[in-house]
């Protein structure tokens, strides 16, 4: 017998383009794998994998389902296609949770101080004060790399701390309702400044602000001269300086822009879904935009899909709680593989594998 | 060592090299850029393996193949580019890579033992010190301890003075002469005459990885070892056509501008360009090119002197005024700065004008009339590719090159700045590229070119300036150029005003 290991060796190449039947199909097939992988999971949770599946296979056929996921995705959306942005150009912006919160801030801050405002008043306060918190907040780490050449990861990543708390500050203390028991939340907001549904649906119309931010961004990245000094600055700084690009005014621009979006997110969040600011207004939606723009390939489109999808699979995880009484690590189990198989597929797309037997 | 040979891709780095060094002396290698110096004493230090012949220590034949190795032979080098981590201490550095340490380390001793031999040698550095604390003569000091406690008799330093003020290298030439009292023996690599004929016993010299010889200090002269180092050469000139003189299109008044770690890199500098002129500047790299070319396109800032266009004072102006003033810059790095590689052809060939009409309305990228001006360049300029959309990372190094020059020259620029044009390519692309910046002469712009290849200064230029340590050595017309007096000035030798 041979002592020598028949083991087949693995060489990645690049493919030069990707092609788009391809990414599909690579989409589908991750999924596919992924749910099976699951398989074991449910069996040890003593659970019939085909129920299982039939609960999350609910969520995107029924009316119901597909409606919470929308739902859902609307403040993933938004984070994600504003993250598309600076991860273009170069530039990690993990900090999109603390620019959804200041946001979530700022809406509430109109709505305090302006009551009795009507709906046509008070609607553009709010998207203009929750855009410029938003922004203001991720232009400083800008300003900070830029200037200083502080990391952008560590300030977007910490001062995402300081919104939370900020918030926190607020509802445990000047902002919290008399009449709320001790909870830490702001009184309901007035009929009018909530954001009303979308006639013959039963989701709020933060989806149609969703979607006009996608196509606003996809605009921007596609047609306008200024998406292709981001693709340049992406590139290297060098070509940029050398293309005569101002680095320091574009990154900051991004940076508002995105954090603009991710401070809409808060808005429709505060406004659309909770109705009042409180304590933990995400489960840290900003952060699962990062997966979600790069599963869209920084493409706004491609991460309004893949938001859909999330939203979706958060969803799944509520069903498969409520209808099978499955443990809240289990469900994170379950959405955990189906992610890392979507993105491990990523590598399939982008290089070929060969593999040789030696 | 003895009949060195060692062959890279496409060069001959050593081609049959002897080269000897006594107990006791300093040994300098001189050389031009690409001579080879480098290449051989990697290879004594094991950086390199030769692909044939020998090398002897103390007259017993060995073979050396990594630094382990050398190490253990008693060799240090200390590099161009310093090799220290730049978060720890200056004591953890040197004891860095040695072996037989314990696991706990007894740093305190260690601190104690750098101190003495920092002492003994006159080389003062803090052991407790992290290293980014560190000027770069300090950082050199910490190599050459470093060696020193590991115990070297020969000790090869790379261009050691490149990072230093002048007191320090007057410093670091007082403690060479120290070492070689102590019967320990220095290969200096270097290109500057001044310091060979200061510093050195014996030279040897390169050129194009051979040796041209190897003479003692005190039997030859500066005018001498600058033959040497140059060589006489068969030179051949293009065909020139005679432009009338014509009012300068760039004027360089006393320029002083610094270099990326804050010191001076140009000291001074001050010359005119004509249209219709290609102004040669000659020189080792590193004295001063880089930043001379990116102050005059804007990309780096002046610290006094002026920078006229045309009789236009245009100092201060940014990347986008020069690009205004279509001034062409054909750049050093292609790669990161000439034409990212994740952008398409088509895109790449926009990288300077996107933002101009026709290829912007406002905001809109004019995507059509960016694909026909690919097309057109393309074709133009024979860039070999499969298609405008086609990534710019598939192109080869003349194609790269190619695209850079298309989007330079196609604006008709009335200057153009070209940084070591010809790198790295092969002979077709190189005259290629010689060919289309002497058809811009013709078309009447004035062209910089900068180069380390002083075939192709003397050949193509109108006039040719010789940059040494940030200062203009001498300006001298083609025709008249003599060749040893301009190897003369690039080893900082001749000074004519």
């Amino acid at each position: 017998m041979s002592d020598e290991l028949a083991l087949p060796s693995l060489r990645f190449e690049r493919r030069l383009v990707p092609s788009r039947k391809l990414n599909t199909a690579v989409s589908i097939f991750s999924v596919v794998i992924g749910l099976g992988s699951t398989i074991p999971i449910f069996l040890l949770a003593g659970v019939d994998p085909l129920a299982a599946f039939q609960q999350v296979f609910g969520v995107f056929t029924t009316t119901q389902g597909v409606t919470e996921s929308v739902t859902r995705a609307i403040p993933l959306i938004l984070t994600a296609v504003g993250l598309c942005l600076p991860f273009k150009m170069g530039f990690w912006n993990i900090g999109a949770e603390g620019q959804l919160f200041m946001g979530a801030f700022a809406t509430t801050l109109i709505v305090l101080m302006f009551p009795a405002a009507p709906s046509i008043v008070i609607f553009p306060l709010m998207i203009v004060a929750a855009f410029l918190s938003g922004g203001i907040w991720g232009m400083i780490p800008a300003f900070l790399k830029s200037k200083l050449e502080v990391n952008e990861v560590l300030t977007t990543l910490m001062m995402n701390f300081v919104a939370i708390l900020w918030v926190d500050f607020l509802v445990y203390g000047p902002w919290r309702d008399p009449q709320g028991h001790g909870f830490p939340l702001t009184p309901m907001f007035p009929e009018q400044a909530r954001l009303p549904m979308i006639p013959g649906t039963k989701v709020h119309s933060g989806l149609l602000i969703a979607i006009a931010s996608a196509a606003l961004i996809y605009f921007l990245i596609s047609f306008t001269r200024w998406g292709y000094e981001i693709k340049v600055l992406g590139e290297s700084l060098d070509a940029a300086r050398y293309a005569g690009i101002h680095s320091l005014i574009l990154t900051l621009v991004v940076m508002f822009l995105s954090g603009g979006f991710s401070g809409l997110a808060g808005m429709t969040l505060v406004s659309g879904i909770v109705l009042r600011l409180r304590h933990g207004i995400s489960p840290g939606y900003g952060y699962s935009a990062i997966i979600i723009a790069w599963l869209g390939r920084l493409n706004p489109i491609g991460a309004f899909v893949a938001a859909l999808l999330f939203g979706g699979l958060l969803v799944s995880g509520d069903a498969l709680q409520i209808g099978l009484g499955l443990a809240f690590s289990t469900v994170q189990v379950f959405q955990g593989l189906i992610l890392l198989f979507v993105v491990g597929a990523d590598v399939l797309t982008h290089y070929k594998i060969r593999v040789r037997l030696r | 060592m003895e009949q060195i040979v060692k062959r890279f891709p496409g060069v001959l780095a050593a081609d049959h090299v002897d080269f000897e060094v006594q107990k006791g002396e300093v040994h300098s290698l001189l050389g031009e850029n690409g001579a080879g110096k480098t290449t051989l004493m990697n290879i004594l230090y094991g950086i390199h393996t030769p692909d044939s012949g020998k090398i002897y220590i103390n007259g017993k034949s060995v073979s050396i193949r990594s630094p382990k190795d050398a190490i253990g032979l008693r060799i240090g080098m200390v590099h161009q580019n310093f090799k220290l981590v730049e978060s720890h201490t200056v004591c953890e550095n040197i004891l860095l890579g040695l072996r037989n340490l314990p696991v706990v380390l007894k740093l305190k001793n260690a601190e104690k033992a750098i101190e003495e031999l920092s002492k003994r040698y006159d080389l003062p550095v803090d052991p407790r010190a992290k290293i980014w604390q560190l000027s770069m003569g300090e950082r050199q000091r910490v190599e050459i301890l470093k060696i020193l406690y590991r115990g070297a008799d020969i000790l090869i330093l790379d261009e050691p003075t490149s990072v230093l003020t002048p007191l320090e290298s007057k410093n670091l030439f007082g403690f060479l002469r120290k070492m070689t009292v102590e019967g320990k023996c220095v290969v200096f690599i270097t290109h500057k005459l001044e310091e060979v004929m200061g510093v050195s016993d014996r030279v040897t010299v390169l050129r194009g990885g051979r040796v041209v010889g190897t003479v003692a200090t005190t039997a030859t002269t500066k005018s001498d070892l600058a033959a040497m180092m140059v060589g006489r050469r068969i030179l051949f000139t293009y065909e020139r056509r005679e432009i009338a003189a014509a009012s300068p299109v760039l004027e360089v008044r006393d320029l002083h501008v610094l270099n990326d770690k804050g010191l001076p890199a140009l000291k001074g500098v001050s010359f005119a360009v004509h249209a219709g002129e290609i102004f040669g500047v000659a020189g080792v790299a590193g004295n001063g090119q880089k930043e001379l070319s990116e102050s005059i396109t804007g990309l780096r800032d002046i610290s006094s002197g002026q920078i006229i266009i045309e009789g236009k004072d245009t100092t201060g102006e940014s990347v986008r005024d020069t690009i205004e003033h279509n001034i062409a810059y054909i750049p050093e790095d292609r790669i990161k700065t000439g034409a990212p590689q994740n952008l398409t052809i088509a895109e790449n060939l926009v990288l300077r004008s996107y933002r101009y009409p026709p290829f912007s309305k406002g905001l809109l990228l004019q995507k059509d009339e960016i694909g026909r001006n690919a097309e057109k360049l393309i074709s133009d300029f024979n860039i070999v590719t499969t298609s405008k959309d086609t990534l710019t990372r598939t192109l080869s190094g003349g194609n790269l090159q190619k695209l850079i020059l298309a989007r330079e020259l196609s604006g008709k620029p009335k200057l153009i700045v070209a940084l070591y044009p010809t790198r790295g390519l092969d002979v077709g692309a190189t005259e290629y590229v010689r060919g289309l910046l002497l058809k811009q002469r013709e078309m009447g712009a004035g062209i910089v070119l900068i180069s380390e290849d002083l075939d192709e200064i003397v050949s193509v230029s109108d006039r040719i300036a010789v940059l040494y340590d940030g200062q203009v050595m001498g300006i001298v017309p083609a025709e008249a150029a003599n060749i040893e007096e301009i190897g003369l000035m690039m080893g900082g030798a001749l000074k004519k005003s």
